[in-house]
């Protein structure tokens, strides 16, 4: 596995997939929907994707000394670990506006979803619609990157809609606040759960339409 | 030892179907498998390599089940489908690296040797190499990591006359060290100057597996899948 995923990231992914983990830095924008930041890195490893299949990447990868199950593992920890990268670089810039940056006027009145522990449990979910929507969609053919993505980007405006009105709704203006209180740590340890299980369970289906594949 | 053994493989397509394909390789020998366009040779190939699903059969190299070993065979068999179709923008020399590490045995001189024979810069891309020469790095992946048996498609297709009987050399070479080898073509010729075997395949079905002699008698291999072709296309014409 540890040799699929250095091909995953030396050969598979373009310079363009890592570049676009700066749009993490989308976190310190005030009056902006910050959560595009999340669509944005996103978009980064739907690029890998399309190149991937103009490289032939799935052919070039089955006909190495693995299973096609690990093809597929390896596709997902891969986008996992960009998505991770994603996430600490969102969580640094969470901590770092939370904590220095909370006072500066523009932050106070941010009318948009603030940064906040909130923020980053909505950035893991538009991950895991990401793994489960577009990621499990491109292994039904291995081939067809459109269709997926474009159920992702409109999954994608869904979760940020919701994740921007909920704090305007009455009684939920908690969501918004510049600190951690238990809600947020409960709603976050969720979202992981969500990010972990939706991955996992997505990544299993996969496995299983991938073998049933012909290339 | 049979290193190679394929039972009842079965595959359906819309338009075209693999019926119950049998055949098997011994240790050290070169086995020819021929048949028309579209007769079925590229399907069988990658349904053994489980590049494509195939829904009946079994499948095993070395006594070891296709679907529960597939790693550990892979370790011991290159395959070669005819050009390099992958990441032709990329140096070679990136794409040999990286190859390199998932192999147990894969030797960095056997594969300096093979890309010097063939005349192989590594600082080149796929996509700046004939034809011919895209068989033949395709042929260095396949052949540096010690496979034990060589699964080719058409390798001979594309290659100049030179390199064509150069590679049949190479097979002999490798069959005198050992190594199996298993090659589709309908160059019928490449198969007289080197296999030991063949197994033909007509309409998705293997009309014959065995040695060369028993399948030609006096003819040539040609004359016959001539013949018998021929016969096929006029029963056909008669419906």
């Amino acid at each position: 596995m540890k040799n699929l995923i250095y091909k995953e990231l030396r050969l598979a992914t373009p310079l363009l997939t890592f570049l676009f983990l700066a749009f993490s830095l989308m976190t310190f924008i005030p009056g902006y929907p910050i959560l595009c930041g999340a669509f944005f890195m996103s978009f980064g490893i739907f690029q890998a994707y399309q190149l991937g299949r103009e490289d032939n990447d799935i052919l070039y990868s089955v006909l190495l000394p693995v299973s096609k199950r690990d093809v597929v593992k390896g596709k997902y920890l891969s986008a996992v670990i960009l998505q991770l990268a994603g996430f600490a670089l969102c969580a640094l810039f969470t901590l770092i506006r939370m904590r220095f940056m909370a006072d500066a006027t523009v932050y106070e009145n941010n009318f948009m979803m603030n940064a906040n522990l909130i923020y980053l449990a909505f950035v893991l979910l538009i991950f895991a619609a990401f793994n489960h929507i577009f990621i499990g969609g491109f292994f039904k053919s291995a081939y067809a990157v459109g269709k997926p993505f474009v159920i992702f980007v409109v999954m994608n405006f869904l979760i940020i809609g919701i994740a921007e009105t909920l704090h305007h709704l009455p009684g939920m203006g908690w969501m918004n606040a510049q600190d951690f209180s238990l809600r947020h740590i409960i709603i976050f340890i969720g979202a992981v759960l969500v990010y972990s299980t939706l991955t996992t369970f997505s990544c299993i289906i996969s496995q299983n339409r991938f073998e049933k594949i012909d290339l | 030892m049979k290193i190679l053994k394929i039972d009842g493989l079965c595959k359906n397509y819309p338009s075209f179907r693999l019926q119950d394909v049998s055949f098997s390789i011994d240790s050290g020998t070169i086995m020819g498998f021929i048949g028309r366009n579209g007769a079925g040779k590229t399907t069988t190939l990658k349904a053994i390599m489980n590049m494509v699903h195939a829904e009946k059969g079994k499948i095993e190299f070395f006594g070891l089940d296709m679907k529960e070993h597939e790693h550990e065979i892979k370790q011991r068999v290159g395959y070669a489908g005819g050009i390099i179709d992958y990441y032709k923008k990329k140096k070679i020399s990136k794409l040999l690296e990286i190859t390199a590490r998932f192999y147990d045995n894969w030797d960095a001189d056997v594969c300096q040797r093979y890309m010097k024979l063939f005349s192989l810069d590594e600082n080149k891309t796929p996509s700046q190499l004939s034809e011919g020469m895209k068989v033949k790095l395709s042929l260095v992946m396949a052949l540096s990591h010690r496979a034990e048996l060589l699964i080719l498609d058409e390798p001979t297709s594309g290659l100049d006359p030179i390199s064509r009987d150069e590679l049949l050399e190479i097979f002999l070479y490798l069959k005198s060290k050992g190594v199996s080898i298993l090659f589709s073509t309908h160059i019928t010729s490449d198969l007289d100057k080197c296999a030991d075997d063949i197994s033909y395949i007509r309409g998705g079905r293997i009309i014959y597996t065995g040695s060369i002699a028993g399948f030609t008698g006096s003819e040539t291999l040609e004359e016959v899948m001539l013949r018998q072709e021929k016969e096929a296309f006029r029963e056909k014409l008669d419906i």
